[in-house]
């Protein structure tokens, strides 16, 4: 009864009538009844039946509910649970038992079946980001959020069923059509989650990574393990909703280990003996920022925002942590939307302190890379928003793997993980105790240091000096360019597109049916991006699926400048400030199908900065892909068609 | 694990329809001059198609007609019977019954089973909010932005979903059929087995499934 009131209530967006302001007062005073029990099924940690649909604000007058700081702990999401699927996961979809349909698994009699298997269930939930606060309404994988994340192997295929039982009828802002991608897997086009491919409410399917080094075809095996990848993350990639439903909660972290970063740090062959106790001395950290509704009706729901005033740390607000004296290692991953964070690590004296980078996007660095006040690393290069010494800049879907090194601290100090901007906090509540020149609402996570315990893993060695060599770069086949420009003043609507060269003066928008671009399998190409065409003043973190790259130059207002060293390692997100182009190289091996570059800032890509681009294995695919391919501005060509009376 | 159950997922009832508070039951005129009701007579127990365009458009809506009128043809056995396609205008004050029967008659798209409506300002205003409406008033009071989707509302089973009208003809199908009435698991069967084909054809042509 109290739900369907809730409903009600949203359905009266656009008009307000008098009929509609009394069922507002209904709602209200049934709040009394509905809290209790909604609080209880979140206590429990699971949903049983569905979750009352929110009542959200549209656009909130004042900032998010105040929270008081590090109330919240600091924890890792759960690890997926790998147990059976039932039917098994087939080659070719499953229709009949509700597979959405997709292609055959790529190199299927190679690597099935599969070693690890896990199933995760898109639906709604409820989940408290403060203990300040209500619960909020989320989708998420399996109804949490974060979602549990998917630790796996190398060498040891893994299927992830994902299934949609998302609402059938919602009236969130999400959108019930879901097509996971994981970002940077190195595996078939349909596991990869191509943001056309997504698939409705009742449906599920399997996406297959064999969880293979890239390199397959030359080198046999599971492929050159210099090409290893670690910190991945999957998320929604669904065509013109990935922003809404990423706000959310459809993303969550996926591991991947081997001999070199084995899980454990036990001495082992081969292994670098890095923090790596999943959750203990390993952990993600998952950045996102959210703005919130008052709480009311038992609920602090959020708001469909691209930009929040509460930063949230693995699904907290400000959050604290026990740490020992001993080494940690944090990943850290910006799920946006939209934001870019500028972190640094903050010593009691309010100092900056020593960050050591040992991977950029899930790639080992060859050396690690301290960040400190000092010898800043240079992250960044941008002259319109330079980075403040000691800080590591993570622009959406960038990951950096970091090692913090407690030891040096003794017990009792505390150390916080700074942002540059400031979120909203009470300003009532005056927060005594935080070292100089620190504002509270900078403050990510506070670290409590304290003693290691016998029963607490004992340090790991110094982090060696080599931690990886990168395979040798092939010779070029081919040059490309890709643009990423916004319409002019004054187009209705304005839209953000990736342009090519020969393209007209506007560019290409997102159509999932053409490849923009075709490339033949086993070839390398340089690839030029370019942000300083149309004076775009916007940041757009390029992301190229399927292969990692390696920057060759960078540039600032088209004049080269020295590649920044965070990002002169292997990654798959390049960071195009204002006015910024970098020159990339990459191979494209091992698998045929369609992929996608986009800019990663979630309102640009839903707003079709987003094109496709195809491998094709021979010659004739090539040919026909090339035949077959994009003309942008098509709107207006199918207008001009239209005009000449060839179709009516 | 009770396999049939797992077949069955898609089986399971859906939450009735909201009605009219949902879609609003709204007095509209057809390009016929018939008044009709939104809710009541346009969408209880049907599959619809909506999308919103005026006749003096010169930009995307004549494309998306196009579209329409392609999509009408692979449907034709269905259309007007449990599927109908709404084109709404958003210039009611400019675009009479009259008005839209001419755009429909100029496209040839004056056919049984679709509509093309006009009606109260404010009421069309709500309705497209109620359909199209993303929660952000950038988007939702910018008329052009929903020129080009579909939404495909399916009022008997209460499920919704949308289309890009400049996806290709198989995608819009596609995306209508996701909306249709459960099918049985035989028909589940008969229709995969008839898709591996198509996709297999792609994948030995190509060496990849090229189709979205």
């Amino acid at each position: 009864m109290p739900k369907k009131k809730a409903k009600d209530h949203q359905n009266t967006e656009g008009t307000v009538s008098r009929r509609s302001v009394l069922k507002i007062g209904a709602a209200a005073g049934a709040a009394s009844v509905v809290a209790p029990s909604v609080l209880s099924s979140t206590a429990l940690g699971f949903q049983s039946g569905t979750v009352a649909e929110p009542v959200s604000c549209v656009q909130p007058s004042g900032p998010s509910p105040a929270h008081t700081p590090f109330v919240a702990e600091f924890a890792a999401p759960f690890p997926a649970d790998d147990h059976n699927l039932s039917p098994h996961p087939t080659e070719f979809p499953n229709l009949g038992a509700g597979e959405a349909d997709r292609a055959p698994h790529q190199r299927w009699a190679q690597f099935a079946p599969a070693h690890f298997t896990y199933e995760l269930e898109a639906r709604a939930g409820l989940h408290t980001f403060h203990p300040d606060y209500s619960p909020t309404y989320i989708w998420g994988f399996n109804g949490q959020y974060p979602s549990p994340t998917c630790l796996n192997k190398y060498g040891k295929t893994t299927i992830v069923r994902f299934r949609n039982s998302l609402p059938v009828n919602t009236t969130t802002f999400g959108r019930n059509e879901i097509t996971i991608h994981l970002h940077n897997g190195h595996h078939g086009s349909e596991s990869d989650g191509f943001a056309g491919d997504y698939f409705s409410t009742g449906f599920w399917k399997d996406n297959m990574y064999p969880v293979i080094y890239a390199g397959l075809d030359a080198f046999g095996g599971i492929g050159d393990p210099t090409e290893a990848q670690r910190s991945q993350w999957f998320h929604d990639h669904r065509a013109e909703f990935t922003l809404n439903n990423n706000i959310l909660g459809l993303n969550g972290m996926f591991f991947i280990y081997d001999q070199v970063d084995p899980g454990h740090e036990h001495p082992s062959a081969g292994s670098l003996q890095l923090p790596g106790y999943y959750g203990i001395t390993d952990f993600p950290v998952i950045l996102t920022d959210k703005r919130f509704c008052p709480t009311a009706n038992g609920r602090t729901e959020m708001v469909q925002a691209a930009g929040g005033d509460k930063w949230i740390v693995n699904g907290q607000i400000q959050p604290k942590m026990t740490v020992r004296r001993r080494k940690y290692r944090f990943r850290f991953l910006n799920t946006g939307p939209t934001q870019t964070y500028d972190i640094s690590l903050i010593k009691p004296d309010g100092s900056v302190g020593t960050m050591v980078v040992v991977a950029t996007d899930g790639n080992l660095l060859e050396n690690p890379i301290p960040v400190d006040a000092g010898a800043n690393a240079g992250n960044s290069n941008s002259n319109t928003a330079p980075i403040v010494p000691g800080a590591i800049r993570v622009s959406v879907a960038e990951r950096y793997d970091v090692i913090i090194d407690f030891a040096q601290f003794p017990a009792g100090s505390k150390l916080y993980l700074k942002e540059n901007r400031t979120m909203s906090v009470n300003p009532g509540n005056v927060f005594a105790g935080l070292p100089s020149g620190l504002n509270i609402g900078q403050v990510l996570i506070r670290f409590d240091v304290v003693n290691r315990e016998p029963w607490f893993p004992p340090d790991t060695p110094p982090i060696p000096s080599t931690l990886t060599t990168y395979p040798a770069i092939t010779p070029t086949d081919n040059n490309w360019e890709w643009q990423f420009t916004r319409d002019p003043v004054g187009t209705v609507p304005r839209l953000f597109r990736v342009r090519r060269p020969f393209d007209g003066p506007l560019g290409c928008v997102f159509d999932p049916e053409h490849s923009a671009h075709c490339i033949l399998r086993g070839t390398t190409e340089e690839w030029l991006l370019n942000n300083n065409v149309g004076g775009s003043a916007w940041v757009h973190p390029v992301h190229i699926h399927f292969e990692e790259f390696r920057t060759l130059k960078r540039f600032v207002n088209g004049v080269e400048v020295p590649v920044p060293p965070l990002q002169s390692g292997r990654k798959d997100v390049s960071r195009l400030e204002a006015g910024q182009g970098a020159l990339i190289k990459m191979q494209f091996r091992d698998y045929n199908g369609r992929y996608l570059i986009h800019c990663h800032n979630m309102a640009h890509e839903d707003a079709f900065m987003m094109v496709r681009w195809d491998i094709c294995p021979d010659q004739a695919s090539l040919d026909a892909c090339i035949a077959d391919q994009q003309v942008c501005q098509r709107e207006l060509d199918s207008k001009l068609r239209l005009e000449d009376g060839e179709v009516a | 694990m009770d396999r049939r159950a797992l077949f069955n997922r898609v089986f399971e009832p859906h939450p009735a329809s909201p009605g009219p508070s949902r879609f609003t039951n709204a007095v509209l005129r057809t390009q016929d001059n018939k008044e009709v009701r939104f809710y009541d007579d346009l969408i209880k127990g049907k599959q619809a198609v909506i999308n919103f365009m005026y006749a003096e458009c010169h930009g995307a809506c004549p494309l998306v007609t196009q579209t329409l009128k392609k999509t009408y043809r692979e449907l034709k056995d269905r259309m007007g019977k449990d599927l109908f396609f709404y084109s709404i205008t958003t210039k009611p004050e400019d675009d009479s019954p009259a008005a839209l029967k001419h755009y429909a008659t100029m496209r040839k798209a004056d056919l049984p089973g679709w509509y093309f409506l006009t009606g109260n300002e404010y009421d069309i205003q709500t309705i497209r909010f109620r359909l199209f409406g993303m929660g952000h008033p950038g988007f939702d009071l910018d008329d052009s932005l929903h020129a080009g989707m579909l939404r495909i509302v399916n009022d008997a089973r209460n499920s919704w979903g949308m289309a890009q009208a400049f996806a290709s003809q198989k995608n819009i199908l596609k995306r209508i059929e996701w909306q249709d009435n459960p099918k049985s698991y035989a028909q589940r069967v008969i229709e995969s087995r008839a898709r591996q084909v198509l996709i297999m054809r792609d994948v030995e042509k190509y060496g990849y499934r090229r189709d979205v």
